[in-house]
């Protein structure tokens, strides 16, 4: 398993396309994906899950992710989160 | 993850001190510094009366009408000697109830020990009931499933399964079929006392009864179907996981094993449902449900089946070897 902590950038936040994006990405691969914030943790391949977060700019996300490509699964996952775009 | 769960007394006296008729009396300034963390109250007779063991400082200590009798019973210094003791446990804090006058010992004690004491103008018994819900409220036990919580036929069914199974279709159907959704995808569940209660993770009303359907995106159940369609808590009482379908795999074709699912030390009922092409799920969930009730009500249908086959059986052999002597 590997993990990788995470500052949102997107200035309104992690709001409805970006997350929209991030599940898409995150159901390209096989690993188990897991978004915490604050003590909740939520399947990151779910999007009502993700949205649920209300993860504001500034706020720092864990990412984990369990399976044969979690390293690639984080470094694709970790690029949405840290652009701006969405 | 549950062990750690506290409040703090000003949290307990800003969100309820209307409801539990209290006020602060005295150590005001230990609100934010003392915390409760059982669902239990305590009242502590036994250590007033000098006996200090096994005492349950993470308790609420209520002093009810016995309690304020006993004190009532000492001269002034032994009074305060008496408190003094039970302080040295450091318990959270003190709730006399029934609005009794405070003795002054008693408050500057607590101000002493910066330990808050409030009056409340409930009765003792009213007074430990409303506080033993609202600290269950806060403290219960808690975990959160990715699921979608429905209420069929009054039954909380909870479906389980891998992303994309088809949970959240299911929970469409069950709509439309005139069930109640309670929440989708992250369920918080909390136990009371032996019961499991489920509800929406997500507390913000207007993000909540909202369900993904794939090829559709996210809609809201409330604004298609109405408020017959939602409601905001259910006791959860039977597991139903869907899992895909594959050869070999091994499923109870009899409905006589009774597996179950554990859930914060509870065990419920769990169904497990292949799920194969052109299998009505919705259906099977109101079936699971109305059979959930039907077993309830200690008629078990397999077990039945059962035993009317045995007794079949056995008629059989008997009617058989009638037959074969019936010669005419």
């Amino acid at each position: 398993m590997k993990t990788l902590e995470i500052v949102i950038k997107n200035e309104i936040g992690l709001h409805a396309r970006p997350a929209a994006q991030f599940v898409k990405i995150a159901e390209g691969f096989t690993s188990e994906i897991w978004v915490t914030k604050d003590g909740m943790r939520v399947n990151g391949k779910s999007i009502l899950s993700l949205l649920t977060l209300a993860a504001e700019e500034g706020s720092m996300l864990l990412l984990e992710a369990d399976g044969p490509d979690e390293h690639e699964a984080l470094e694709a996952l970790k690029k949405i989160l840290e652009g701006d775009g969405g | 993850m549950n062990e750690s769960k506290k409040i703090s007394v000003s949290q307990l006296f800003l969100e309820r001190n209307q409801e539990f008729k209290l006020k602060m009396v005295a150590g005001e300034g230990g609100m934010e510094k003392c915390f409760i963390s059982s669902m239990d109250i305590h009242r502590p007779g036994l250590a007033l009366s000098g006996f200090t063991g096994d005492f349950p400082s993470d308790r609420l200590q209520v002093l009810g009408g016995t309690e304020m009798a006993f004190l009532k019973t000492f001269d002034p210094p032994a009074r305060r000697l008496a408190v003094k003791k039970v302080l040295k446990l450091n318990p959270p804090c003190f709730v006399i109830t029934k609005g009794t006058k405070t003795p002054l010992e008693l408050r500057e004690e607590l101000n002493k020990a910066g330990i808050p004491l409030m009056v409340s103008r409930l009765s003792t018994n009213d007074f430990i009931h409303f506080v033993s819900d609202y600290l269950e409220l806060r403290l219960a036990p808690e975990t959160f499933t990715h699921g979608t919580l429905v209420d069929v036929y009054g039954i909380g069914l909870l479906i389980v399964g891998k992303s994309g199974i088809g949970k959240s279709e299911t929970a469409l159907d069950l709509v439309e079929r005139g069930h109640r959704l309670v929440a989708d995808d992250l369920i918080r569940i909390w136990k009371r006392r032996s019961l499991l209660m489920g509800e929406a993770a997500e507390k913000r009303p207007a993000f909540q009864h909202h369900v993904e359907i794939r090829g559709l995106g996210i809609i809201n159940l409330y604004s298609i179907f109405g408020i017959r369609s939602i409601r905001l808590l259910k006791r959860v009482e039977v597991v139903v996981e869907l899992k895909r379908w594959e050869k070999g795999m091994v499923v109870d074709r009899l409905g006589l094993e009774r597996a179950t699912r554990n859930i914060l030390g509870v065990d419920i009922p769990l169904l497990t449902i292949p799920v194969l092409p052109g299998r009505n799920l919705a259906m099977i969930c109101e079936v699971i449900a109305m059979n959930h009730l039907v077993v309830l009500r200690g008629y078990h249908p397999m077990e039945l089946f059962d035993r009317e086959l045995k007794k079949l059986l056995e008629n059989k052999i008997k009617v058989a070897r009638e037959v074969e002597e019936d010669v005419e």
